[in-house]
């Protein structure tokens, strides 16, 4: 097994994320709250509940945690948002004026921390700032360019570029740039000077809802995936870019993870994260699973005869339904990956090796890619 | 008969894995609601096609899904009237008590015996394979409900008639 410690948290969990140092983690057990854990990568660690979050009044449905300023942005179906800032041993809140009407949906922060952005149910995207002058986070929104739910955001490295999935099956790469919070120069990216909002790519490579967009650590390449179970890459982002698409014979995926500019690994109905390369010449595969599954215990027969008879009486008779088993770590769907790397050891050379899944079995599993079988160990990172 | 039983059950096994990959979605029309998307159809982009497998004419099964609901409607065999009136009482008597069951619908599809709805609520609490399990064995059993059922009404019919009879030689 690919991995490392299994920590069964809660009946189901909607989403996690672990804060600068990996030594503690938030979660939201699929209600109102959010725990904060004290927790440790190694397998035979038990985590411990520190804190409980619980100012919100519906199901929280993303969480951020800053590395360098510490902060935990979280959303809610409520149509609020609320930044957490530890002082002393107390998490306060400060409520964010999202503007929105209906719920939100997930929530990121920028790579800079000064700004985040928030997907909602109205078809809009916050991107909300501190003003210093009233002490409180307001929101610029992007309006009127989705056309459905907004599942997932993602940003670039440079804190400009805002990368959109909707149930309208449709990626969308936006300008985030808010003046007076980014420096003029950081408004020119590979698309030129642009202002706030506007919609630079719009990719329509899926079928079906997209979900999970993801940028790698340059920003040169972008992932998400589709419901129609296919994943797209995108890479020289810019105003040509190269896009592959994969169909997969597997249950749709819900979440993707680069662990280097040529490795990814995405996690989804299927309950087995699945690890996708690409070659020297840009080309994306898919690599293989990366839980161990074993097959299901067969009943012997011992003879040819005995076998052909047991096919006949198969066919016939009404059979009593096959016991179906799970044999995957995680028991339901994996609906978050995160990377277990600390921000200062990560280095474009060194592949992550380290990452955790959260799912909705109520299970956080730690994945350490060194402990995987030989087979992909050959396979060099 | 029974061989087409097998394959029949298995389609419908590997649609509903497919079908079942549900998720927690807020509705987009009314704030703060949470509604199974594939019962009120108001977003068009959220639901699914609808997949129809049909044993024969007489036994169909209707899927429809959506992103956080799916909606399972079966026509069970009623090859006379007497299944038929049977078929309609037995699963009468199981769709009121629809609470008891969860996953059931407590009024059937148009133009179908009995109708499932299964949530995202129902997978984050229940294990989805046998949720599959249960619809599976459900539509087993079913059948050779119905059948024991008509056996029993006729041989109780065939009983009383003859005791009745007996008077009269």
């Amino acid at each position: 097994m690919a991995a490392g410690g299994v920590h069964h948290l809660a009946q189901c969990i909607t989403c996690h994320a672990w804060n600068a140092d990996m030594s503690m983690v938030a979660i939201c057990p699929n209600n109102n709250e959010v725990h904060i854990y004290k927790a440790s990568v190694s397998p035979n660690a038990v985590w411990e509940r520190v804190y409980v979050l619980d100012k919100h009044e519906q199901l929280v449905s993303g969480i951020d945690w800053a590395p360098k300023s510490n902060k935990i942005v979280t959303c809610s179906h409520d149509r609020n948002s609320y930044v957490w800032s530890l002082e002393g041993n107390e998490w306060q809140a400060t409520l964010v004026i999202l503007r929105l009407n209906r719920a939100a949906t997930s929530v990121e922060w920028g790579p800079q921390e000064n700004k985040f952005a928030v997907g909602s149910g109205a078809k809009t995207v916050c991107v909300c700032y501190f003003e210093e002058d009233n002490n409180w986070w307001v929101s610029k929104l992007i309006r009127k360019k989705h056309h459905s739910t907004i599942t997932s955001v993602a940003w670039h490295p440079n804190n400009v570029l805002l990368a959109t999935t909707s149930t309208d099956s449709k990626c969308r790469i936006f300008s985030a740039f808010i003046k007076g919070v980014d420096a003029r120069k950081d408004a020119t990216t590979a698309f030129g000077d642009v202002k706030f909002g506007e919609e630079l790519i719009q990719l329509d490579l899926a079928c079906c809802w997209s979900f999970g967009a993801h940028w790698s650590p340059s920003g040169n390449s972008l992932a998400y995936v589709g419901h129609d179970s296919t994943i797209h890459f995108v890479t020289d982002v810019g105003p040509t870019p190269r896009a592959r698409s994969l169909s997969l014979r597997h249950l749709p995926l819900r979440d993707v993870l680069f662990l280097s500019e040529t490795r990814l690994v995405a996690g989804g109905f299927d309950c087995n994260p699945m690890l996708f390369g690409s070659d020297k010449n840009g080309v994306w595969e898919f690599i293989s699973f990366l839980d161990e599954v074993k097959p299901p215990a067969e009943t012997k027969t011992d003879t040819m005869f005995a076998a052909a008879k047991g096919k006949f009486k198969w066919l016939g008779s009404e059979n009593p339904s096959e016991e179906s088993t799970l044999s995957t770590t995680h028991e339901s769907c994996i609906t978050m990956i995160r990377p277990l790397v600390p921000l200062s050891e990560r280095h474009p050379e060194n592949p992550m090796t380290l990452f955790s899944t959260s799912g909705l079995d109520g299970r956080v599993v730690i994945w350490d890619l060194n402990n995987v079988g030989d087979a992909l160990a050959r396979l060099r990172l | 008969m029974a061989n087409t039983l097998r394959p029949y059950l298995t389609c419908i096994r590997n649609t509903l894995t497919a079908a079942m990959c549900l998720q927690n979605f807020p509705c987009q029309e009314v704030e703060r609601h949470n509604k199974p998307e594939v019962e009120f159809k108001t977003s068009k982009e959220l639901l699914l096609n609808p997949i129809l497998i049909c044993r024969n004419e007489a036994e169909k099964c209707l899927i429809e899904s959506s992103i956080n609901s799916l909606r399972i409607s079966i026509k069970v065999k009623q090859a006379d009237e007497l299944e038929n009136i049977l078929a309609k009482k037995f699963l009468r008597f199981l769709s009121m008590r629809a609470e008891s069951f969860q996953v059931l619908r407590r009024k059937p599809v148009q133009g179908y015996d009995i109708s499932f709805l299964i949530t995202n609520f129902h997978c984050e609490e229940m294990f989805k394979h046998k949720l599959i399990d249960f619809v599976v064995a459900f539509m087993e059993d079913i059948d050779k409900e119905i059948s024991e059922l008509k056996l029993s009404v006729n041989t109780r019919g065939r009983l009383v008639a003859t005791e009745f009879l007996r008077q009269f030689t």
